[in-house]
């Protein structure tokens, strides 16, 4: 249920539960409300009761479905009322003109045509971010609302649309649109159930996590996005003609209010974002409130007062919404008393030698003498300031090779032009012989690039694990849908753990780790992308010396196995022992290039950079 | 031709009163990361403290601003205290739907106290008019604009020209060094909301002279707003003034020249279109999101 829980039956050694552990419990109310839902016509004819599950059901598909892009993704929408809407002008508008035909018949219609407006709102989300993006869903809101007003020949604008009264006996009354919409919900349910337990719903989380992160490991963001955003929808513009043929009566403030988008919103928060049944619950809930509100307090006002209040209280007091609150407190319960796993020991880790169906060690003497990344020319400016001012270098395939310099000289700089976590404004880039400047970052990590970041970029609220198998290898359309922590990729992330010493980490929420522990996990999540060409940016800063020991260890033995590795390190001694060649970059620039020991010698490097008193060998006396 | 001028003219007027709006929502944002979706209500709020002062005691809804004003600046004050101030540290998103919640609330209340009616303030001089040059400049708008320079002159020299000023765009610029120099930044915040809600206030009283109002204005108020923010450049005044400059004309020239229904769908497509071709708006600077990211 948890946004993070991985699929259950693709986790090898999880403890067997007893049926009464919470989940069960919680499976078995889930139950248990599904079958009260199912017989509940049956069981009572009570209209004003009815009129309200029914609107509740309504909510909570789109609840459901804002919670794929909310949720999941991270893109908080004011704009999804307008997909009820926009289903329910689809299908008074298309039974308006086909008088003969049933309206149940263009419900399907209604989703496509939600669905196809979320293309538009995907395609939005490519460009804008966090706030942005919530002022956009809003302007999208009542940008529709201003086109259903004033196309008045199809909407007939604010006099709206009358649809046609049901036909079916009165004594079932309203068990059609009941049933139908019991059933969209199930689909909504299973789709996002479905979503979340394959590599397109974690995709989606990493995003909600740190998109520009996310794209370095090889997720697709346009596709996941778009396609994120087209599912949100579908079901939605479903319930929403279902909505409109129940209300009979369509209008352009009553359908494309913004107040039903606060209420979805409200829903998904209340109830839980990222979980399964917290929007569900939480559309009841509301909806519920919403009709005492009005039936019982006056409306109106009092209905702002409720959403406005229960937005500041939600915001304010439960971020995390119900069912999280009820989780993470059972979870305090079941961890009284234990001793955090956080502070255990590194493990001194284990030989690659276990992953050989991955990486073997190659002969030197078979490397061919070429680049593997070849950097011409490349340049970058912000405003004035020329951050990277046409620099030029190679890194020879199967070296270790070190770029160094002054503070500002432009290194990280070239690390994020080179996976584009920042675009360069010109100059190529080439990798394995195949030019990659123009490709997105994904794809550059698909061709074989791994970058770690200066400060660790994790995805915090998943566990070591998930972030480690987050990485995609390649990517296809058809890939999404596979399942996303499959027990090969679980056996190949652990042993990988196991490497850089952090297996009894594997459960962890990557932010509760420390920032030495956080390094190693990043470098077993781009070792799972299993990279030609390994970026990393300061591997030895802010750890300590054992780690630093170990991490030359680590670099020279995957160099073994036919890793090429660029490393940005100020550390001296680690850069000058470990790499050959090393560039040194001033300015924006690279000034020289050479061994380890052209480099300390060279005079321009040392007034530039190293300093008159640089002396490598007399350091190593101070530190035994 | 004189039609246009006439146009172009009454365009300028109104725009002069949509920066000093515009000009608290973009000071907020640029100072605490806070998009305040409630500014709209503030506004409209302000417009119906101005009409009561107007109705009841029968003071010059310009006037009144005197009085309006630090109303709504104790109000702005008092939100921040106690709403944003306990999720400074929360994503931004979380602080659109706080204050976008808060909106809702104004809204009832202002339905509760003053009813959903269509409200207007008609000063003696409401239908007056001067005319300059075969031009009309109607006296409700051409002192409006006025005093909407003149406010938002006022807060330009407080930013620019004074140690409260510094100290503000030092908080903005970097919340924890301003700390360590000595600048009290949850107070400087505080006071930063309060100005920008203030700043709307007045220009609430303004508006409340030139169009008609009801609680629910505020929706289009705020749509208006984010539109002239994101077109110069979310946190950068000098893009309100423009932005509301240009805002101003497009919508009258809409209004005159396409229809006034599809006016009200400008600022939706000016913040659509702003925002996905340049992001940063007309005046803005992207940031360097790999530094700021840390």
């Amino acid at each position: 249920m948890s946004a993070t829980a991985p699929a259950d039956e693709s986790v090898p050694a999880t403890p067997k539960r007893s049926f009464l552990e919470p989940i069960w419990i919680g499976r078995a109310i889930a139950l248990a409300a599904g079958v009260l839902l199912l017989l509940y016509p049956l069981l009572s004819d009570d209209i004003y009761y009815q009129n309200m599950v029914i609107l509740s059901l309504i909510f909570a598909v789109g609840a459901s479905g804002l919670n794929i892009i909310s949720g999941f993704a991270g893109y908080i929408s004011l704009g999804q009322g307008a997909f009820l809407g926009l289903g329910g002008y689809t299908v008074g508008v298309l039974a308006a003109r086909n008088e003969t035909v049933s309206p149940w018949w263009w419900i399907p219609a209604a989703g496509v045509v939600a669905g196809l407006v979320a293309l538009v709102l995907g395609f939005v989300s490519l460009r804008s971010r966090g706030p942005a993006f919530v002022i956009i869903t809003v302007a999208f809101l009542f940008l529709v609302q201003v086109i259903a007003v004033n196309w008045v020949s199809v909407t007939n604008g604010t006099a709206g649309l009358t649809l046609p009264l049901p036909t079916w006996d009165r004594d079932i009354m309203n068990w059609p649109f009941y049933y139908v919409l019991v059933a969209i919900l199930g689909a909504q349910l299973l789709m996002t159930w479905w979503i979340r337990r394959t590599k397109l719903g974690m995709g989606l989380i990493a995003i909600r996590e740190d998109e520009t992160k996310a794209a370095t490991i090889g997720i697709n963001l346009p596709v996941q996005k778009i396609t994120a955003f087209m599912m949100s929808t579908f079901f939605v513009g479903m319930a929403g003609g279902v909505y409109g043929y129940y209300l009979t009566f369509i209008d352009p403030r009553g359908m494309f209010s913004i107040l039903i988008s606060v209420q979805l919103v409200l829903s998904l928060l209340i109830g839980g974002k990222a979980t399964l049944w917290g929007p569900v619950i939480g559309a009841f809930l509301i909806e519920y409130l919403n009709e005492y509100a009005n039936n019982d307090l006056g409306g109106g006002n009092i209905r702002l007062f409720l959403f406005g209040g229960l937005l500041v209280v939600v915001v304010i007091f439960l971020p995390k919404g119900i069912l999280p609150a009820i989780e993470s407190l059972l979870n305090r319960r079941r961890t009284a008393g234990k001793a955090g796993l956080v502070g255990a020991r590194i493990g001194s880790g284990g030989s690659l030698a276990s992953i050989t169906d991955r990486v073997q060690v190659v002969d030197r003497t078979q490397i061919p003498d070429r680049p593997l990344l070849e950097v011409k020319d490349l340049r970058r400016a912000f405003g004035g300031v020329r951050a990277v001012d046409g620099a030029s270098f190679t890194v020879p395939e199967g070296s270790i090779t070190g770029l160094i310099g002054p503070n500002g000289s432009g290194k990280t700089t070239i690390f994020n032009l080179i996976d584009n976590t920042i675009a360069a404004d010109s100059g190529e880039i080439w990798l394995a012989g195949e030019r990659i400047d123009k490709l997105p970052s994904w794809s550059r990590a698909h061709c074989g690039l791994g970058r770690t970041f200066q400060l660790t970029r994790l995805f915090g609220e998943m566990t070591v694990l998930e972030n480690v198998v987050a990485a995609q290898r390649s990517f296809s359309v058809r890939g999404l849908g596979k399942v996303a922590v499959s027990g090969a990729e679980a056996r190949a992330a652990e042993e990988l753990l196991e490497y850089v010493g952090m297996r009894a980490f594997r459960d962890q929420k990557a932010h509760a780790l420390s920032y030495g522990q956080q390094k190693l996990v990043e470098l077993a999540q781009i070792l799972m992308l299993d990279p030609k060409l390994i970026l990393l940016d300061e591997p030895a800063g802010g750890i300590n010396p054992v780690l630093i020991d170990r991490m030359s260890e680590m670099i020279r033995e995957l160099n073994s196995y036919g890793k090429t590795f660029l490393i940005v390190e100020h550390n001296m001694p680690f850069v000058l022992g470990l790499c050959d060649p090393i560039h040194v970059l001033a300015r924006g620039k690279t000034m020289a290039s050479g061994t380890a020991q052209e480099i300390q010698s060279d005079p321009a490097v040392i007034d530039a950079y190293l300093g008159d008193d640089f002396q490598l060998e007399e350091k190593k006396a101070v530190n035994p | 031709m004189s039609e246009f001028l006439q146009n172009l003219l009454l365009g300028i007027l109104l725009g002069g009163v949509y920066a000093l709006a515009a000009g608290g929502l973009t000071l907020i944002f640029g100072v605490m990361r806070v998009i305040n979706i409630a500014h709209g209500a503030f506004l409209i709020l302000a417009a119906f403290i101005t009409y009561s002062l107007w109705d009841v005691l029968g003071i010059d809804p310009l006037l009144a601003i005197v009085i309006t004003t630090p109303i709504v600046f104790a109000l702005g004050w008092l939100t921040y205290k106690v709403l944003v101030a306990p999720i400074r540290t929360a994503p931004m998103a979380s602080t659109v739907l706080l204050t976008f919640g808060l909106a809702l609330v104004v809204e009832g209340a202002m339905g509760e106290i003053w009813g959903n009616n269509s409200t207007a303030i008609r000063p003696s001089y409401g239908d007056e008019s001067f005319t300059i040059f075969g031009l009309f400049l109607p006296k409700a708008q051409l002192y409006g604009g006025l005093v909407a320079v003149l406010v938002l002159a006022v807060l330009w020299v407080i930013l620019t020209k004074t140690w409260l000023g510094r100290a503000i765009r030092a908080a903005a610029i970097n919340p924890s060094s301003a700390e360590l120099v000595g600048i009290k930044v949850t107070s400087v915040a505080a006071l930063v909301f309060a100005l920008g809600i203030a700043a709307a206030g007045a220009g609430g009283a303004i508006t409340g002279i030139l169009y008609p109002f009801v609680p629910g204005s505020h929706y289009q108020w705020i749509a208006r707003l984010l539109a002239i923010v994101v077109l110069g450049g979310m946190g950068s005044l000098n893009g309100a003034v423009l932005g509301a400059l240009l805002f101003g004309i497009a919508e009258t020239m809409t209004s005159a020249y396409v229809s006034p229904s599809w006016a009200t769908a400008v600022p939706y497509a000016i913040v659509f279109a702003v925002l996905l071709i340049r992001p940063q708006g007309l005046l803005g600077t992207r940031m360097r999101e790999d530094t700021v990211m840390a």
